[in-house]
Order: structure tokens, then sequence, then C-alpha cells
């Protein structure tokens, strides 16, 4: 079965992760723009990051015959920081417009402050000027109420609410999720968030209209086979393969293309590998013979 | 600024950096004395997880406050905790609360919560009174979530009985209907978040 992740901070990963994401049948993915564990404390970092998610990330995952995408935005947390935010969100509209660049993400609320709500809001204002979905990230503290809230915000602001993937559901907050046109994302992690038998119970009782899963994997405890394992799940639980196949691939695809920024001509193949290539100079090979397995 | 100013600044970070190398990184075993004189110069603090390395960062920030103008104690006092690696970062939360003007500092402390390093966030969150002193509502009350999410003991959170306020009682009930919705067991501490009213409303369930 061919997979999209629509949720995965590769960044942060090894070459080993993209072998078995390869060999599991993930042949598209998307990494949110998010923190990176600690706060950064100037502008400058976010055009590196950007430029990497667009640049060397994307080489680099294409060495292991996996079409990379990603969301451009600025995270909850630093949003709080009002100097950093301003200087970021002037920076976003640089990069909205690049190939590879399918939604705005990863925003949303952490503490719920007024300054998280002030960047939430101007970037909901960006995707519709600029023609693209939102990945939105909703709280690990009073997790309920920030996901109310975000959908209070998403509609006062008026972008379609087809256009805006609420992530990180779980039980408690994906029927207000499913309430609205919003597309509900649920994140599949190994002691937090959701897991995959929960996850089966979800699916067979709500069904897979709008419903999305992902691994966001990244520096922290989590796995970027998620998806897969899922699958395995899902099918010993009784999930017919064709509601799988809607989970793990069309609804991604149908959410990140709706428009047009994702290509889906490209993605219906898995792109060939051909480890001679070099992004700046940088391969990924270490010396070793180019040998290219899938 | 001058270049001996500059200099000094410099020998200031460096010594804030360099603290371990004479002081050592071991805990503080303080006499029953010692603590009596600490409790009456800082009531409310505690120094049970104090290393010497925080003690010399600590006496380093309030010489310099004894020196220097309020306002380039605050621009250097702030440089010393941005630029700090997350042991120095630690130290100088520590010490927060003895600063002089430690209000002027909020921001930076509401900040340190928002790291994912538990020992960090422990050294504002845990044996500290500031967030207890300083802290609005909204960042004490997920200062209380965050601890509990990373299954940090809530007897450490300094005041928290006098801060329990109706909003962290509700956050603290969802939190506990979120973690039975998944099958997961609930912080057998979360009482000490709820008011009166809400503990028997929990009782009642």
């Amino acid at each position: 079965m061919k997979i999209f992740d629509p949720h995965v901070h590769m960044t942060s990963r090894t070459t080993d992760d993209y072998e078995a994401m390869a060999r599991a049948g993930i042949v598209a993915l998307v990494e949110p723009a998010f923190w990176l564990g600690q706060p950064r404390t100037m502008a400058g970092s976010f055009v590196d990051y950007f430029n990497s998610l667009l640049g060397w990330e994307r080489f680099r995952a294409s060495q292991f015959g996996i079409r990379h995408f990603c969301t451009i935005g600025l995270n909850p947390k630093e949003s709080n920081n009002p100097k950093l935010a301003d200087e970021v969100l002037a920076l976003l509209p640089r990069y909205l417009n690049k190939d590879g660049v399918v939604a705005i993400g990863e925003i949303g609320f952490d503490d719920q402050t007024d300054a998280e709500e002030k960047s939430l809001v101007r970037q909901l204002e960006l995707a519709g000027e600029y023609d693209l979905p939102v990945l939105i990230h909703t709280p690990h503290r009073d997790k309920k109420r920030g996901t109310i809230r975000t959908i209070e915000v998403v509609r006062r602001v008026g972008l379609p609410e087809e256009r805006v993937l609420i992530d990180h559901n779980n039980e408690e907050t994906l029927p207000f999720v499913l309430e609205t046109r919003c597309w509900a994302g649920h994140s599949l992690y190994p002691n937090t968030k959701m897991d995959e038998q929960r996850m089966a119970v979800l699916v067979k009782k709500f069904g897979t209209s709008r419903m999305i899963i992902n691994s966001a994997a990244d520096w922290g405890i989590s796995d970027p086979l998620k998806v897969p394992k899922a699958i395995e799940v899902m099918r010993a639980n009784g999930v017919a393969d064709a509601d799988i196949q809607r989970l793990v691939w069309d609804n991604p695809v149908a959410f990140f293309g709706q428009t047009g920024r994702l290509d889906v001509a490209d993605i219906s193949e898995r792109p060939a590998i051909d480890r001679q290539q070099k992004f700046e100079n940088n391969s990924v090979l270490r010396g070793e013979q180019i040998t290219a397995t899938r | 600024m001058s270049r001996a100013a500059t200099g000094e600044l410099e020998a200031l970070f460096a010594a804030y950096t360099n603290a371990p190398r004479h002081t050592g990184r071991e805990l503080m075993q303080l006499s029953v004395r010692e603590r009596a004189a600490l409790a009456s110069a800082a009531p409310g603090s505690f120094f049970d997880r104090w290393t010497g390395d925080d003690t010399g960062r600590a006496v380093l920030l309030l010489t310099l406050a004894e020196r220097a103008g309020a306002d380039q104690f605050m621009t250097t006092a702030i440089g010393c905790y941005e630029r700090g690696d997350s042991r120095e970062q630690q130290s100088w939360l520590k010490a927060l609360p003895l600063l002089p003007g430690p209000e002027r500092f909020l921001s930076v402390a509401i900040e340190a919560c928002r790291t994912n390093i538990i020992p960090q966030f422990e050294s504002i969150a845990c044996e500290n009174p500031y967030p207890e002193r300083y802290f609005p509502e909204l960042n004490f009350n997920q200062l209380v979530l965050k601890a509990m999410f990373n299954g940090i003991s809530l007897a450490r959170i300094v005041g928290l009985t006098g801060r329990l306020n109706s909003e962290l009682s509700r956050m603290a009930l969802d939190y506990a209907a979120e973690r039975r919705a998944a099958g997961r067991s609930v912080p057998l501490d979360l009482s000490l978040a709820l008011t009166k009213d809400a503990r028997t409303e929990e009782q009642l369930r």
C-alpha cells in the first residue's frame, strides 16, 4: 500500500529512518516547520531552517526515493517572543510561493496566550492571501479548550474550513473537529498523543471522512514507522483496506492538493534514486559505493 | 561602552560560565545553622537542590547587582541567561527570586517554562517561589499543567495552594478526563491542583 505521512520532522531523523520508511511503503511526506526543542534567539535562524527544509532535506529524502514537501510557518511557542515573531512573520511571504511548500504550518496554540492568537490570526490571513491550506497544531495542555478556541479563531478569520487540518486529535477533541468542515489529524506516538489501537477504535466509530493519520516523528521519543504500523493494527481490527487507503493516501493527498500546490501526478510513482546527484556539492554518500535499494 | 567596561563584561560572562571549575558541581551540604540563616535572608526560597556552581553563579549576579546600575544589571544578567548553556540557565533560574527587581525578568521566566529540558523546567517550576509571586494566572496554570504532564510531583511547586483557581481546576479535571478517555492513568496528586469546590466535585464522580 502506498503511504503518505503528512506530518514528520525528518530534519531530526537519520538515513536509517529514511530507508526503513521507504521499505515500509512511504512514498511521500510533509515536513512541517516547527520548533527545535529550544527557543531560537534570532530571525536569521528561521531563514536557515526554512532554507534547509526546502533544500537539503528535500534532496536527502529524494536520495531514498521519497518525495519531500514542507509547510512553512511560525510555531506557537516562538510566537511568544514579540520581536522574533514580528520578524519571522515578515519573512513568511518570501517562502509561501516556493515549490514544495504545500501549506502554512504548524501554527496554533501552545500556552493559549494573546501573542499566540495574534500569530495564528496573521498566518490564517496569509493562507487566504497565498491560497494555501493550513496545518494547525493543538496544544498538549488544556487541549480541549485549545481546540475549541482554534476553531473559533478559524471561523472569525473566515478561512474556508476545508482548507484547515487540525492535528494531534484525541477522543476528547475529535467530535468538535468533525462537527466543522476542517480535517482531523491524529499523531501516533509511542507514549503520548494517540496510539494505533485507539486509532482503530476511532476509525470504526467515526469513519474515514476528513480523517488523517501521521507519525509526527521528531527529536523526541517518536517513531517514523507509526503510519505503516497503524495499517497493520487497523487490518487486524477489521478495518477494510479501502478505508485504510483513504486514511494513509487519498485524504492527505486531497487535503494538501486542494489548492494545486501538491502535484498529484508528481507523487503517483516513487522517484528514481540517483545517488550520484549532489546538493550544493554535498552527497548523502560518505565514500561508499553507489548502490540504491528499494 | 569603553574598552575597560567591555573587558569587565567579558570577564563576568567568562566567570559565570567557568563557575564550576572553582565551586564544583556537587549538591550543597548545608548545616542546620546555614539553613536557618538562608531562611531568614531569603524567605520562601529552598536551597536543597542547589549545587556549588548554582551558588557561585548566584553570588556573581548578586555582586554585579550591587556594583552596576539597574539597567546595566538587567542587560548583563539577561546576557548571562541568553548565552548560557542549559546548566548555566538552570543556575540563573534558581537565583532569580534573590535578584533585585525580580519582576523585571518575568518574560525570561515565562519563556524558560517552554523548554523541553525537564531539569531546566524544574529549576523554575519547583522549589522556586518566583512563579507563585510573579506569574500571571494563565502562565501559572500552564506551569502546573506542564508539571503534571511531565510526571513532576505537584508538591514541589511552591505556593500552589495559595494560587489555586477555578480555571486551573477546570484544566486539571479536563486533563483527567482526557487521560481516562485514552485509557491512561491519572496523576495521583492531581487533586493538589483543585480548589476545594472542585475537589468535592471530583470525589462525587
